[in-house]
C-alpha cells in the first residue's frame, strides 16, 4: 500500500498554526522573531520549537485548541485526505492538545509532539516528533512512503521516503527541502493531481 | 485531449554548447522565453511536467508566470545525467502515456497540435536541419526503424511518446529509451532544435516563417 504524510502546517493548513496563536493572544512580537530567525536559519527547528513551547505553554489548552480547530484548510487537499483517509496521516510537530480538535476535523491519523499538562496549561515539553521515524516504521512494514512538506523540520523524513513532494502553497519550501524533493508544486490542483496520480 | 497523457518538457540541462551563459529555456526568442513558447503548446494539455535542474529556481519563475499549475520534477544529477534520466523521472508518476518533450526543441504549432490528438506511441522527426545530430531511418510509411550517429531519412527531433512503465532510469538520450522498442509509428514534423548558436539564428528564422 502507498501511505501519504502530510506536514500539517502550510500544506493542509492555510496559515501556520504557531504564528496565528501568538496573534491571537497579542504576543507576536516575542513568536515572529523567533520564527523568523528559524526560517533564515540562524536557530536550529527544535531549538525554535522548545522556546516557541515555553513562551504558548502558558496559554489556556482549551483556547488554543477551538481557535485552531478554525483554522482554515486547502479544501481540495482535505478533500483527498478525507477521501483516503485510511492511508493518509499528518505528522505535525505541533503538540497534541492543541491540535486534537483540528486533526479530528482533518479526519484521518494524526501524529504530534506530547507536552506535560497541568492546570489547562503545558508544563513542559515530554516528546517532539521526530517525523523521519513515522517513515521509517512505515517503510519498515513494507509501506511505500510518500511524504508532502514544506518546512526544515521535514527535511530528513522527505530525504529518506520514497517520494518527496514539496509543498509550495502557503510559501516557498525550505532550501533543505528543495534539495531532496522529488516533486515541488504551487497550487491545490497540482498536488492533488500527483497525489491522485500516486494512488 | 486524453486525461492518461502526460506532457514531461526537459529543462535541466546545462545548454553548455549555446554559449549564451544561461540555461536553454530562458533564452530570448522574439521577445519571448523558449520555455514560454514550449507552454503555449500545451496550453490544453492538465498535466504539465517540467524537469529542473541547472538554475531550477530561474525556470520555475518563468514558468510559475503562466502555468503556475506545473508540476516540476526535480533531477538533481542532471550534471551526470542525460534527457534519458529526465525523462523516465518526468514520467514515473505521471499519467499512463508519457509525452516526452525536449527543452531545447521548437515545434511548429500546428503540428504540435496533430501530435497531441495522436493515439498511443509515436516518435516525431524532421527535415535534416542541425550539424551534430542523430538520424532516423524510417521505411515507406514513415515508421521508425532505428536511430544512427551516421546515417539516416531523417533528424531525430522528439517529442515523442511513449508508455511511462517501458522507461528505465538511465544515463543515456531519450532515443536510448526508445530503440529496446522499435519499430515505432513515426511522425514527420516541422521542428528545430536548438544545440549551438547557429541552431539559435535558424530557430529564429523558423519562428519567422510561421
Amino acid at each position: 500500500m502507498t501511505k501519504f504524510i502530510f506536514d500539517l502546517d502550510g500544506t493542509v493548513t492555510k496559515q501556520e498554526t504557531l504564528p496565528l496563536i501568538s496573534k491571537h493572544f497579542k504576543i507576536q512580537e516575542e513568536i515572529d522573531n523567533l520564527t523568523k530567525e528559524t526560517i533564515q536559519g540562524n536557530i536550529p527547528f527544535v531549538e525554535s520549537f522548545i522556546r516557541r513551547v515555553y513562551i504558548l505553554g502558558k496559554l489556556p489548552i482549551d483556547e488554543v485548541s477551538e481557535l485552531l480547530e478554525k483554522v482554515e484548510l486547502y479544501q481540495k487537499v482535505a478533500k483527498f485526505i478525507s477521501q483516503n483517509s485510511e492511508n493518509c496521516i499528518i505528522a505535525t510537530g505541533n503538540l497534541e492538545c492543541w491540535v486534537d480538535k483540528l486533526a479530528s476535523k482533518i479526519g484521518c491519523c494524526c501524529y504530534c509532539s506530547d507536552g506535560l499538562i497541568k492546570d489547562n496549561k503545558v508544563i513542559k515539553l515530554t516528546r517532539i516528533l521526530r517525523k523521519e521515524n513515522l517513515v521509517e516504521r512505515y517503510k519498515s512494514e513494507g509501506e511505500k512512503v510518500i511524504f508532502i512538506g514544506d518546512g526544515n523540520n521535514d527535511v530528513e523524513a522527505m530525504r529518506i521516503a520514497d517520494i518527496a513532494i514539496a509543498s509550495g502553497l502557503t510559501h516557498m519550501p525550505a532550501k533543505g527541502v528543495l534539495s531532496t524533493a522529488d516533486y515541488l508544486v504551487f497550487n491545490e490542483e497540482a498536488l492533488c493531481r500527483q497525489l491522485n496520480q500516486l494512488l | 485531449m486524453s486525461a492518461t497523457k502526460s506532457v514531461i518538457i526537459s529543462c535541466a540541462g546545462i545548454g553548455s554548447r549555446l554559449g549564451l551563459a544561461t540555461t536553454k529555456a530562458l533564452i530570448n526568442i522574439e521577445g519571448k522565453s523558449l520555455i514560454r513558447w514550449q507552454l503555449e503548446l500545451f496550453e490544453d494539455v492538465e498535466d504539465v511536467r517540467i524537469v529542473v535542474g541547472f538554475q531550477a529556481n530561474d525556470v520555475i519563475e518563468e514558468v510559475r508566470k503562466y502555468r503556475d499549475d506545473a508540476i516540476f520534477v526535480y533531477n538533481h544529477r542532471y550534471f551526470e545525467t542525460k534527457t534519458g534520466a529526465s525523462y523516465y523521472l518526468g514520467a514515473r508518476d505521471g499519467n499512463e502515456l508519457a509525452i516526452e518533450y525536449d527543452g531545447d526543441l521548437l515545434v511548429h504549432p500546428d503540428d504540435m497540435k496533430i501530435l497531441l490528438e495522436q493515439e498511443g506511441e509515436w516518435i516525431a522527426y524532421a527535415d535534416k536541419m542541425s550539424d551534430d545530430a542523430v538520424y532516423v531511418k524510417t521505411n515507406q510509411v514513415g515508421d521508425v526503424l532505428a536511430f544512427s550517429r551516421e546515417q539516416g531519412d531523417y533528424e531525430w527531433t522528439g517529442p515523442c511518446c511513449i508508455k511511462k512503465d517501458k522507461l528505465k532510469y538511465s544515463s543515456g538520450h531519450v532515443f536510448n529509451q526508445l530503440e529496446p522498442y522499435l519499430p515505432m509509428k513515426g511522425i514527420k514534423i516541422r521542428a528545430c532544435d536548438i544545440d549551438t548558436y547557429d541552431d539559435y539564428q535558424r530557430a529564429l528564422d523558423f519562428i519567422k516563417g510561421w
